[in-house]
């Protein structure tokens, strides 16, 4: 777990003086599909190594704003500054390489290949030896790929789901899929992990499980979250800010305690009569 | 009892990632190895050879090459026929403009020619997926054999429309040709095809048949996980186009010695895509037993009633051929339908546990 640790803890870019601690920030993005505006003028940031929340009723806007940060949707309007830098128009797997990763609301795992398979492809963009190496395979292509192995290891081993290693994710139960899917986006050793619903359809031991890797991934590896969740006890137990969407505009931001106690938030989530 | 791993354990991730990490399996290829090799070549007749064997590797080939795009990376291909074709006419041309040199390096060479038109081709796969994208590739199997119809420069302003394969030999030994001895050229066709398989098992194990493997599954994740998928695609069209090339050319170099455009026609595509969806998309293996059930069955089938003194018209055993086979493959499909590669891997986990099943 070590190796892990020390390739985070690495010095990442060169942030600018006034956003020392900034990790990403997001400037007045809005993001329409035709006449849809899905996003708003929507202003947040993420610092380095907090866990920070993203909630708000359904169809808030919520998943897309993910899917703006890691460049699925352009956003029309608005910047993204990434580690200080403005951002431009990026591909997924360009925000890949920069170091952001994800989970899927509905699990997205490669179904066909086995457990130890989907979280070596989260090392895909480590591996760097070519075809012909690879068509050779004993020599520099097996090196690397038990190099990369042992390090999986490591995170089946910090998951708990070394039974299920050669198991195909398909006939996985839904609770350790999201496990295998959360330990794909670790094996992307990210600095930006965005969790979409990881708690989404899970018993309660199952959740205080998931909790618990969370804060550790958090905690142990110093990976920034951002955390997408409906169930409130969660989000105010682990997040350290909170940023509150509805209908696509943002109602409030700031610690747990200050979110739950705004009225805006308590009408949107209650309703409120007009 | 005797297909178990008990008391097999591994101290190494080397040990784990082994192709056959299982001691019976090993002895299995061991033994299919000797009998390809040294079994076959000391008993077979000429009739076998030329008639079994030797199309049924050259088809074993094909398959694993449309089984890298449809079973690997999850691209629908319909231009097998037509992307073997270039392999063909590429091979024949490269051989007559340079006679002297050796004719497999000829063979092998051809299909860099089919790789880059099967990348071509692969191009619309960024923007369409299944059923769709099977149709373009549908376009390359017209236009090309259109190709290796009108443009005769291909065939040599030949007289009849068709290439017919020079005899080359190799350290003094006829290899090519109708004089050569179909012994050699079984021998040729399994070195190429085994080696061809072996080193695209290792590709398959590592980064790159991953990659094919998570466009396959869930194209959006991964892109996220760093996969960019018009390399990606386009290398499996590639590399795919590649063998379907090797193994058109070995078809017609080893095995038919002449052949027309219609040999590459579409029929010939889907004959290849039949013997995959039977072996088993995605996997290597399936692809040489779906190859076995398409090609050698039907001869098998044709020389049973003779056997077994039955005095059938040969036309008649001709359609009972038909009827059997095509019986056998709605049987198998509904038995299995991930195909023999799955049901050999059903078979093998049941030997596992037998005779104690719970």
């Amino acid at each position: 777990m070590n190796a892990i640790v020390s390739n985070l803890a690495q010095p990442v870019g060169q942030p600018k003086t006034a956003e020392r601690d900034l990790l990403l920030r997001v400037d007045n993005v809005s993001l329409s599909f035709g006449g849809v505006k899905a996003i708003t003028n929507i202003s947040f940031d993420i610092q380095k190594g907090e866990i920070r929340a993203i909630i708000g009723p359904n169809g808030a806007g919520k998943t897309s704003m993910l899917n703006v940060i890691n460049g699925f949707y352009h956003p029309q309007e608005g910047t993204i500054t990434w580690r200080g830098e403005v951002r431009r128009k990026m591909k997924p797997y360009e925000a890949a390489s920069q170091g952001i990763a994800r989970t899927f609301q509905n699990v997205a795992l490669f179904k066909g290949m086995t457990t130890l398979d989907n979280i070596m492809s989260g090392r895909s963009l480590k591996m760097h030896r070519n075809f012909l190496w690879q068509m050779a395979w004993f020599g520099p292509a097996r090196q690397e790929e038990i190099e990369h192995r042992r390090k999986v290891e490591d995170i089946i081993d910090f998951l708990e789901i070394q039974a299920i290693r050669k198991t195909p994710v398909g006939k996985l139960p839904y609770g350790l899929q999201k496990r295998v899917e959360l330990g794909r986006a670790l094996a992307m050793e990210p600095e930006l992990l965005l969790l979409d619903e990881p708690m989404a359809g899970m018993n309660l031991e199952e959740k205080e499980d998931m909790s618990r890797f969370i804060v550790d991934v958090n905690q142990e590896f110093g990976t920034t979250i951002a955390l997408i969740e409906h169930d409130m006890g969660v989000v105010m137990d682990l997040s350290d800010r909170v940023v509150v969407l509805d209908y696509g505009k943002k109602i409030a931001d700031g610690p747990p305690e200050e979110v739950q106690a705004s009225q805006a938030v308590i009408d949107a989530y209650l309703g409120v009569s007009h | 009892m005797f297909y178990r791993e008990a008391g097999q354990f591994k101290t190494s991730y080397e040990a784990d990632q082994a192709l056959f990490p299982i001691r019976q399996d090993r002895i299995g290829l061991a033994v299919i190895l000797l009998i390809a090799f040294v079994g076959i070549p000391l008993t077979a007749n000429d009739f076998v050879l030329t008639s079994i064997m030797i199309p049924f590797l050259v088809f074993s080939l094909s398959a694993i090459g449309l089984n890298i795009l449809t079973g690997f990376a999850g691209q629908l291909s319909l231009g097998t026929g037509a992307f073997m074709g270039v392999g063909a006419y590429a091979a024949y041309k490269l051989t007559s403009l340079f006679p002297d040199v050796n004719v497999i390096v000829m063979v092998l060479c051809s299909g860099f020619f089919s790789a880059a038109i099967g990348a071509v081709f692969g191009l619309p796969s960024l923007r369409i997926k299944g059923l769709y994208l099977a149709v373009t590739t549908l376009a390359a199997q017209f236009f090309l054999e259109w190709c290796f119809i009108r443009i005769p420069w291909l065939y040599n302003y030949n007289a009849s429309g068709a290439i017919e394969i020079p005899s080359r030999d190799m350290f003094g030994i006829l290899v090519t040709g109708p004089e050569a001895t179909p012994l050699t050229r079984y021998f040729i066709v399994l070195a190429i095809t085994s080696v061809i398989a072996l080193l695209m098992a290792n590709v398959l194990r590592g980064r790159i048949g991953r990659s094919w493997m998570m466009i396959r599954d869930m194209d959006i994740a991964a892109e996220l996980m760093g996969i960019r998928p018009l390399q990606t695609k386009l290398l499996a069209f590639a590399v795919s186009s590649f063998i379907c090339g090797v193994a058109g050319a070995m078809m017609v170099f080893f095995w038919l010695s002449a052949a027309e455009p219609s040999s590459y026609s579409i029929k010939l595509s889907f004959q290849i895509l039949f013997m995959v969806i039977l072996g088993g998309l995605g996997s290597l293996s399936g692809a040489f037993m779906g190859a076995a059930f398409i090609w050698i069955l039907p001869v098998v089938l044709k020389f049973v009633p003779g056997m077994l003194g039955f005095d059938i018209e040969a036309a008649t055993v001709e359609h009972l051929t038909f009827m059997i086979v095509g019986a056998l493959i709605i049987f198998f499909l509904i038995v299995e339908p991930h195909g023999f590669a799955r049901l050999w891997q059903i078979g093998k986990q049941k030997l596992r546990v037998w005779p104690f099943p719970y």
